[in-house]
């Protein structure tokens, strides 16, 4: 258009209106068309470019909230894993203290008993030496007392003599050392 | 092998036969360089403008009518393109100035893509009256014709573009830097060769003015060609058909086109968007170093 007004200023007027009737290029026309494209640019901006681009710009806004989010949770979940991780040592660390504790509970239980059964074992052997010595020792005072009135009793037998008891406990006590000697 | 050569032969004797019968006077007449008028104030390319901007917001309801963050059908094909068309101009020209011109190139591309293909549907061209002018010549006058096959469509958009290139141009620059960036020595001289580089780069400031003031007029050729161009070629096919058989069969020659047009409906508005973005990137590249 410049450079048709810029030939038409230099007077060369006759090629402009030669382009104007071959290509039928006329004002009313160029600017019913001009009309019809700004009504285009209207319609598209209004119903198209703008809903359309703001439900892009809100998408992406989305979209960017929805990485922030996704960092956010990575990071607790890596928080999450750390604590996990040291609740998890932490219990470990109780468990085998717990373990060792009772295994030496155990064992210093185990020792009880033992030292019980162990001081258990003797008394009853004690009892039992002391229940078989009292009826060893009664037996041989029995023995004794027996042996000393058999004795007794073949002396004077033998002798035809009545003994009396200082006879009989010298007797006796004879007998017994020969017996014991 | 013979097959084959026998079917190269026979479509370079038809091709060879195509503008003879195109310009045999049978009946088939040139598309018209200009959009024919249907009455005083409409031509047949306003009409499928209009009808463009009505399939856009029949589109544009049907994909933000249930708008949901999580996107299904029309709304996730319209959140792809206008992503992809974001993404493309923010590589292009930084997230700054995407974000502030994005309702200009967006609307320019999908405009321009519409138009073009819809300059494709069946019956665009084709279904029109009979006409007989002053002079006794029979024509032919379609209901309707593709929006960019309309040069006064296409000096609308580039136009447009070069009224707002100016805008965005000197706020994001500055008056003193835009006019610095076009007329002021690029680089740094000592004060005698700063001296010397004055007028030279004053001389390639006059040269950087007129290119300004062309681009508009490419950009509108550019379109309008391709697209005119690509229109006439269909018709010029469709007219290789004998007169007799054309009800049948005019749409066989041309139907290898279509896909063809389809790839150049899509270019046409990349490369319209394209040039239109790095135009307003080279002019505000200062301004966006700045923002960075």
């Amino acid at each position: 258009m410049i450079t048709l007004l810029a030939a038409q200023a230099a007077g060369d007027a006759g090629i402009v209106e030669t382009i104007q009737k071959t290509f039928g290029l006329n004002a009313p026309f160029f600017i019913a068309q001009v009309i019809n494209f700004f009504l285009v640019i209207f319609v598209l901006k209004k119903f198209a470019f703008g809903p359309i681009q703001a439900i892009l710009e809100q998408r992406r806004a989305r979209i960017a909230e929805g990485e922030e989010k996704l960092k956010r949770i990575e990071k607790q979940l890596a928080e999450s894993e750390q604590t996990t991780a040291a609740a998890i040592a932490k219990a470990n660390e109780d468990a085998v203290r717990l373990i060792n504790e009772a295994k030496q509970g155990a064992a210093a239980f185990s020792e009880q008993k033992a030292q019980e059964a162990i001081s258990q074992a003797q008394q009853i052997l004690a009892k039992a030496e002391a229940a078989a010595k009292a009826d060893r020792d009664r037996l041989s005072s029995e023995l004794k007392r027996e042996f000393g009135r058999l004795v007794a009793a073949t002396t004077a037998q033998v002798t035809g003599k009545v003994l009396n008891n200082d006879d009989q406990k010298r007797i006796n006590d004879e007998a017994l050392a020969k017996i014991e000697g | 092998m013979f097959r084959r050569k026998l079917i190269v032969s026979l479509v370079a004797w038809l091709s060879c036969l195509g503008p003879l019968w195109a310009g045999g006077g049978e009946g088939h007449h040139a598309l018209p360089l200009y959009a024919p008028q249907l009455n005083d104030f409409v031509t047949n390319s306003m009409v499928m403008v209009w009808l463009a901007v009505g399939v856009i917001v029949l589109f544009c309801r049907a994909a933000t009518r249930k708008m949901s963050l999580i996107p299904a059908g029309v709304q996730n094909f319209a959140e792809w393109a206008i992503e992809s068309l974001y993404d493309f101009l923010a590589g292009l020209m930084g997230d700054h100035l995407a974000k502030r011109v994005f309702w200009f190139f967006g609307t320019i591309f999908f405009f321009i893509l519409v138009n073009n293909y819809m300059g494709l549907v069946p019956g665009v061209g084709t279904v029109g009256w009979n006409t007989v002018d002053a002079h006794g010549h029979h024509g032919f006058t379609p209901f309707m014709r593709g929006g960019n096959a309309d040069i006064n469509m296409t000096a609308a958009m580039a136009f447009t573009f070069a009224i707002l290139w100016f805008y965005w141009a000197i706020t994001e620059n500055g008056l003193k830097g835009f006019l610095a960036h076009i007329f002021a020595p690029k680089g740094s001289f000592g004060a005698l060769m700063m001296l010397m580089m004055v007028p030279i780069f004053l001389f390639v400031g006059v040269l950087e003015i007129i290119s300004i003031a062309i681009r508009p007029v490419a950009l509108s050729f550019r379109l309008f060609g391709n697209i005119y161009g690509g229109e006439q070629t269909l018709e010029a096919l469709m007219a290789l058909i004998p007169k007799a058989l054309q009800p049948f069969l005019s749409w066989l020659p041309a139907f290898p086109f279509y896909f063809m047009e389809l790839l150049v409906g899509f270019v046409q508005a990349l490369v319209f968007t394209l040039l239109c973005a790095i135009f307003l990137k080279l002019i505000c590249d200062h301004g966006d170093e700045a923002h960075h």
